[in-house]
C-alpha cells in the first residue's frame, strides 16, 4: 500500500498511541509480579503484562518500519512529553481495585479499537489487530470476572472498586482522544471507524456492566479533554525515570 | 505390622531407592524432615522473586523486559508448585506464609543480599540459578515422588533462566568498559554467597535428608559440581573469580578454594543478612496491602496466632 506523507505520518501517530497505551499499562501492571494478592493471580497478571509489552513491541516495530526508527529507541529513548498514551495510563498501579477498574475500562476500549482495526485497509495493522484480539479477549474476561467478584463481595472490596472507578472516570474515554490526522486515516480506510464512534460502542458495553453491578459508569456526555494523550503526571515521570534508568546509564550501549 | 515394623519397612523401601507418594503412609520424622526441606525451598522461590523484581521496571530493552518478567513469573509459579507439595504434607499455605513472615522459617542465603546494578540481574540469572539447578537436578531423584516430579518441571524452566542470564552477561562483556566493570563488580559481590549457597561440608553418614534420599547429593558434591561446570565458563567470558586460592587439584580430583565464610552464612539465613529484614518487611507490607482482596474472595485467613 502506497502511503502519502501526511497519511503515513498520521498512521505512525495512531500506531504510537496503540504502542504507548500497551507499553505504559504493561509497565504499571508488571509491578504486580511477585506481590499480587494470590500466587495464582500473580502468575496470571504477569502473563497479561507480558502480553501487553509484546503487543507494544509489535506496534513499535511497525512504527519504526514507517519512520526508519528503532523499537527500543521508541520505547526507552524518548522524553516523557513525547509519549502518546491516554491519560488513563498516567496513574500509578495503586491498589488491586484500581488495577482491576482500569483494566476493565481499558480492555473494553482496546477491544472496540482492535475489532475496528482488524478491518483496516493497511494489512500489517489489520493482521496484528486480529492476532492481538485473541489474547485480549482473555484479558477482558479475566478482569471482568474480577470486577464482578469485587463488586459482589461488598464491603471494603466494593468501596475500593467504586472509588477507583470514580477516580478513573474522567480519564476513561481518553483512549478515544481525536488524532491530528484522523480524518485522512478514516478516508483511507486505515482507521475503519472514527474514534468517536468507537467511544460510543465502548460506552454501550461498559455502561450496562457498571449499571448492573451498581458501580459508577464513565460519563457518556462529557467532552474529551484536549490533552487526553499529551497530559503527563508526576507518577508517569517517576515511571519514566525508572524504565529508562539502565538504558540511560550508558548511552549508545547494547544491553 | 506394628508401628516399628512399618517404620523399618518404610526406611528399607526409601533407602533401597523406593518412592513415596502423598497418600502413602510415612513415619512422622520423615514427614517432618521432608516438610522442612520443601517448605524452605518454597520460601526461597517466593523470596527469590524480590531481588530480581527490583529490576522489572528497569530492564533496558523490550526483549530484556519480557525475559525478566517471564523469569520472575516462573519463580512465583515454582513457589506455588512447591507450596502445594508442602501443603499435601499437612501444613496449610497460609501458615507457611505466616511463619516465613514471622521469621520462624528460613529461605536461601542468596536472597538476603541487595542488588546494585543491571550486572546483578545477569549474575543472578546465570550463576545463582546455575548453583540452584545443580541442587535441583539432584532432587529429581528424591524419594518423595511428588517433589521429584515437580523438580523436573522446575529444572526445565531454570535452564531457560540460565540461558537468559548468560546472554545478559555476555552482552555486557561484549559492551563498553563500564558494562564489563559492572559485571565484574557484581561477580565480586556474589562470589562469596555463591560459595556458601550449598552449605558447609557435612558428614553424609549422619545427614538424615541424604540417608532418607529426600535429597541425593551432599553439599560438597554439589559445590564441586557447580565449580566444575561454571568456573571454565566464567573465565571464558573474561571475568576474574575473586578467590586467589581457587584451583583444580588434579591429584585429589577436586576444586580447592578459600574456605567460605560459614559465620556469614549462619548469620544471613537466620535473618541477619544485609537485606533480610527489608525483604521480609516488604513482603509483609505487600501482603497486608492485599489482605482485603483475599478476605473478599476466599474469606478471612485462619492462621494460628504467631
Amino acid at each position: 500500500m502506497d502511503l502519502s506523507t501526511p497519511v503515513r505520518d498520521a498512521l505512525a501517530e495512531l500506531l504510537l498511541t496503540l504502542a504507548d497505551d500497551e507499553f505504559v499499562l504493561g509497565y504499571w501492571d508488571s509491578e504486580w509480579t511477585g506481590i499480587a494478592p494470590m500466587l495464582e493471580e500473580d502468575v496470571a497478571m504477569s502473563s497479561v503484562s507480558q502480553d501487553e509489552i509484546g503487543h507494544a513491541r509489535a506496534w513499535y516495530e511497525l512504527v519504526a518500519s514507517l519512520t526508519d526508527d528503532d523499537a527500543d529507541r521508541l520505547a526507552y529513548g524518548r522524553a516523557p512529553e513525547e509519549y502518546r498514551h491516554a491519560a488513563l495510563m498516567n496513574h500509578a498501579r495503586t491498589d488491586w481495585a484500581f488495577t482491576v477498574a482500569r483494566r476493565f475500562l481499558y480492555e473494553h476500549a482496546d477491544a472496540a479499537r482492535l475489532e475496528s482495526l482488524a478491518r483496516s485497509s493497511y494489512s500489517p495493522l489489520a493482521e496484528l489487530a486480529v492476532k492481538m484480539r485473541r489474547e485480549e479477549t482473555y484479558h477482558l474476561m479475566h478482569f471482568e470476572i474480577w470486577l464482578r467478584r469485587l463488586a459482589e463481595a461488598g464491603g471494603e472490596a466494593r468501596e475500593r472498586l467504586a472509588a477507583a472507578l470514580e477516580r478513573l472516570g474522567p480519564d476513561a474515554a481518553t483512549v478515544f482522544s481525536p488524532l491530528a490526522g484522523e480524518a485522512a486515516l478514516v478516508e483511507a480506510g486505515i482507521l475503519p471507524d472514527p474514534l468517536d464512534a468507537l467511544r460510543s460502542r465502548w460506552l454501550e458495553r461498559v455502561g450496562p456492566v457498571c449499571e448492573a453491578l451498581g458501580l459508577p459508569a464513565p460519563d457518556g456526555a462529557a467532552a474529551l479533554p484536549p490533552d487526553g494523550r499529551t497530559r503527563r503526571t508526576d507518577e508517569f515521570a517517576w515511571l519514566h525515570g525508572e524504565l529508562t534508568m539502565v538504558a540511560r546509564s550508558e548511552e549508545a550501549a547494547t544491553w | 505390622m506394628n508401628d516399628q515394623a512399618l517404620t523399618d519397612a518404610f526406611y528399607a523401601h526409601v533407602m533401597g531407592g523406593g518412592k513415596v507418594e502423598a497418600d502413602d503412609w510415612m513415619p512422622d520424622d520423615y514427614r517432618a524432615a521432608l516438610l522442612k526441606f520443601v517448605e524452605m525451598h518454597a520460601n526461597s522461590e517466593l523470596m527469590g522473586v524480590l531481588p530480581e523484581r527490583e529490576w522489572i521496571l528497569r530492564a533496558p530493552t523490550l526483549r530484556r523486559k519480557l525475559a525478566l518478567t517471564s523469569k520472575v513469573q516462573d519463580e512465583v509459579g515454582h513457589a506455588q508448585l512447591l507450596y502445594r507439595v508442602a501443603e499435601d504434607l499437612g501444613k496449610p499455605r497460609e501458615q507457611m506464609l505466616a511463619d516465613l513472615l514471622a521469621g520462624k522459617t528460613k529461605f536461601h542465603n542468596v536472597f538476603h543480599y541487595p542488588t546494585r546494578s543491571w550486572g546483578d540481574v545477569g549474575i543472578i540469572a546465570w550463576l545463582v540459578d546455575a548453583a540452584a539447578i545443580v541442587s535441583q537436578q539432584a532432587l529429581r531423584d528424591s524419594s518423595y515422588a511428588p517433589y521429584a516430579r515437580t523438580m523436573k518441571k522446575i529444572c526445565w524452566e531454570e535452564s531457560v533462566h540460565i540461558m537468559h542470564g548468560r546472554d545478559v552477561v555476555l552482552t555486557l562483556m561484549n559492551g563498553t568498559d563500564a558494562q564489563r566493570a559492572m559485571v565484574q563488580e557484581a561477580l565480586d559481590r556474589w562470589w562469596g554467597p555463591l560459595m556458601q549457597m550449598h552449605g558447609p561440608k557435612t558428614d553424609p553418614a549422619t545427614d538424615r535428608d541424604l540417608i532418607w534420599k529426600i535429597k541425593s547429593k551432599h553439599n560438597e558434591q554439589l559445590r564441586q559440581e557447580f565449580l566444575s561446570i561454571y568456573v571454565p565458563r566464567i573465565l571464558e567470558l573474561g571475568l576474574t573469580i575473586p578467590d586467589p586460592a581457587l584451583r583444580y587439584d588434579q591429584a585429589e580430583g577436586r576444586w580447592q578454594y578459600t574456605e567460605p565464610d560459614w559465620d556469614e552464612l549462619r548469620s544471613v539465613v537466620t535473618g541477619h543478612g544485609p537485606m533480610s529484614q527489608q525483604r521480609l518487611e516488604f513482603r509483609r507490607t505487600s501482603r497486608d496491602d492485599t489482605q482485603w482482596v483475599r478476605d473478599a474472595i476466599i474469606g478471612p485467613a485462619t492462621v494460628a496466632a504467631a
